[in-house]
């Protein structure tokens, strides 16, 4: 590691380089700012969690009938997050999509259905119209990626920040490293988007693998932790995410899947769905992953995936929708030896992320007002880190909000930033050192494995009051052995800093789990102990600080913006 | 549940591969390492199990030299699922 630190200025510092940070970037890059983004991955044409392609994208096109106006969709939003949901920043994040929408569309990225040169529109999870646009969206990130890189934004890639700087509850920037080079930078920025999306390897799945998991498994809340640490609320961190995935590889497609009319059976050969939801296989993922799962409680497992009702054409464009949303899902079924058309494939439930707990529009992560702008003043977030998010239009949309939030932030800061206090980037260099050179510490793979085992337990999809207060306290104990952490290299180094990151996160859910006194929106929040849902005493949030011994948290009634309690001066909306 | 020997995810073609930087470019885990211009090497798979089988470095692969290969414990698997459901704790 070179002993000297790289001090860089800018206006705005972008954390993530996914969707939410892209589109942060370019309002931002448009008004001329200076632009910094931070990222893991090393090509922005293809990092975040849908480097690879995505084959959806829910948006209201405003194209003439009730459905599909902004109006109407907000209308459905308390019931399809059960009433927890921040209404103003939701209601803004749907009023923006047709205009993101459209703007997307002039990077290049073409929505439309090969064959027949429109939108192929379906509905699925549970919405009230056919929002979902399923396209090829192979090339999806590549044209916002160009975006930004033709906007001249400086981009430090295999680059991960691992603090912000914050002062009197004022973002001024962060810390960060290269783990290929091992150089550190101290980055003063006007503000900050942290856009580093959900939370991943924090339960076990099927395989036992870590990092095979439905979510991206390099997402690991770094985000959630930092904005904690500098004392940014958080909230609805007790919802949790799982889904329906084919068994032993934990993949993404069952939205096409339910979309294009799959249907799951259980050992018997019953159609179960329609038990939990006269929608059947449409409902919300909540409700679909709460299904199978109470399906292999009540010993009807295993679940299967059942296409063989489906005529050829469908069964066609379900096999290269599934491929763009995971390239690799034909080669499992290959080796696996299963013909998906004409076999049942057997279905696991997969791990947990959080993320936004299977329904839209409710996120779990860093509370933010309608500028995207967090408790923090000039500290934003977008994405699956905030507490509205929608998949990848929710990231587009609240993203590209931010970076509007940030230009108006920037233009309001008047007077000089902190200088970037040298005690400080050292501190966080020595605690790096002392990771490296942790003769017989212990691995960060094994301190995850105990937090996965501790959360699948007890933090899961069934909770209860005397294993949640097991499960704080194991988590807390472990929190004493991560000085001890070693990494091999500057690699390790960095997947030292995500496993702290992913405890802090169990934490901060299993506070929330314990408060949340109720259950809501079935395995998402599941109290053995609260089994109902509890209108009366419930139709609040959960929000999470940071206290004086760990996180203390706090709930505020949902018919208040969660802005109402940030106790700062909010930009002004222009 | 069972312990595993590391397994390799991504199978690289020596006669195939014509060392260009690809594989260590995309690979969104910081996995695949290939010292940039080195034409004598092969990429190297730092870190087998870190893998999350996204396949980007074999659909990048300009010579198609990789191939993602699955483990046992991914394509038969044995998990009992009612284990990822939780214990319960009497109080």
């Amino acid at each position: 590691m070179s002993d000297n630190w790289t001090a860089l200025e800018t206006d705005l510092l972008v954390v993530g380089g996914g969707v939410a940070g892209t589109m942060a970037a370019i309002p931002a890059l448009e008004a001329g700012l200076k632009v910094v983004i931070c990222e893991k991955g090393k090509v922005l044409d293809h990092c975040g969690s849908i480097g690879c392609g995505v084959d959806h994208y829910l948006t209201v096109m405003d194209t003439g009938p009730e459905w599909d106006t902004p109006e109407f969709l907000i209308k459905h939003v308390p019931e399809l997050t059960d009433y927890i949901v921040d209404l103003e920043v939701a209601g803004r994040v749907i009023h923006e999509m047709p205009r993101i929408f459209r703007k997307i569309e002039s990077f290049g990225v073409d929505f439309k259905d090969r064959r027949t040169g429109d939108y192929y529109r379906l509905r699925s999870l549970g919405l009230p119209g056919t929002y979902h646009i399923n396209f090829d969206g192979t090339d999806f990130k590549k044209h916002i990626g160009e975006r930004v890189r033709k906007g001249k934004a400086t981009v430090l890639m295999r680059t991960m920040v691992v603090q912000l700087l914050v002062e009197d509850n004022r973002a001024y920037g962060a810390i960060a490293f290269n783990f290929r080079t091992g150089e550190w930078y101290a980055i003063r920025a006007k503000a900050v988007v942290l856009a580093a999306g959900d939370v991943n390897r924090i339960s076990q799945n099927a395989s036992g693998l870590a990092f095979d998991s439905w979510h991206f498994p390099y997402n690991t809340g770094d985000a959630q932790a930092m904005g904690y640490h500098a004392g940014a609320a958080l909230a609805n961190m007790e919802s949790v995410e799982a889904t329906l995935t084919p068994k032993g590889f934990s993949c993404q497609g069952l939205n096409a899947l339910v979309s294009l009319g799959a249907y799951f059976v259980n050992r018997q050969g019953d159609r179960f769905m329609f038990k939990y939801d006269k929608k059947g296989e449409n409902a919300r993922r909540a409700v679909i992953a709460d299904a199978a799962i109470n399906e292999y409680l009540l010993g009807n497992g295993p679940v299967y995936l059942d296409c063989r009702h489906l005529p050829q054409e469908m069964l066609d464009r379900m096999e290269y929708t599934l491929q763009v949303d995971r390239y690799t899902l034909p080669a499992f079924y290959r080796q696996k030896g299963v013909n998906f058309r004409e076999e049942l494939v057997e279905i696991s439930i997969s791990e947990l992320s959080i993320r936004r707990s299977g329904v839209y529009f409710r996120g779990s992560g860093l509370a933010v007002d309608v500028n995207a702008e967090t408790s923090v003043e000039g500290l934003f977030a977008a994405g699956d880190c905030a507490t509205v998010s929608g998949g990848i239009s929710g990231a587009a949309v609240l993203g590209h909000i931010a970076g509007e939030g940030v230009v108006r932030r920037v233009r309001e800061t008047t007077g000089l930033l902190p200088s970037i206090s040298a005690q400080e980037v050292e501190a966080a260099r020595s605690q790096a050192r002392s990771h490296l050179n942790q003769r017989d510490g212990s691995s960060w793979k094994e301190f995850e494995n105990a937090i996965r085992q501790i959360v699948t337990d007890y933090v899961g999809v069934r909770r209860a009051g005397p294993g949640l207060k097991l499960a704080l306290s194991a988590l807390q104990a472990l929190s004493r052995r991560e000085p001890a952490l070693a990494a091999d290299d500057l690699h390790g180094l960095m997947r030292v800093h995500e496993a702290k990151n992913i405890r802090m996160n169990a934490e901060i859910m299993a506070t929330a789990s314990l408060a949340r006194k109720e259950t809501r929106t079935g395995s998402s929040h599941l109290r053995l102990d609260y089994p109902a849902t509890d209108d009366a005493n419930w139709r609040r949030f959960v929000v999470v600080r940071r206290g004086e011994g760990g996180p203390k948290m706090n709930t505020l009634p949902t018919d208040q913006p969660l802005a109402a309690a940030f106790g700062r001066r909010a930009a002004v909306l222009t | 549940m069972p312990t595993f020997a590391v397994h390799n995810p991504i199978a690289i073609d020596a006669e195939k591969c014509v060392r260009c930087d690809l594989c260590d470019w995309i690979c969104p885990g910081d996995l695949i390492y290939h010292e940039e211009g080195n034409k004598e090497k092969l990429p190297v798979v730092a870190y087998p199990d870190e893998c999350w089988y996204c396949g980007m470095c074999q659909s990048i692969c300009p010579v198609n030299a990789i191939t993602v290969v699955f483990p046992e414990q991914m394509v038969r698997n044995q998990t009992d699922v009612v284990t990822l459901l939780g214990k319960i704790v009497e109080s």
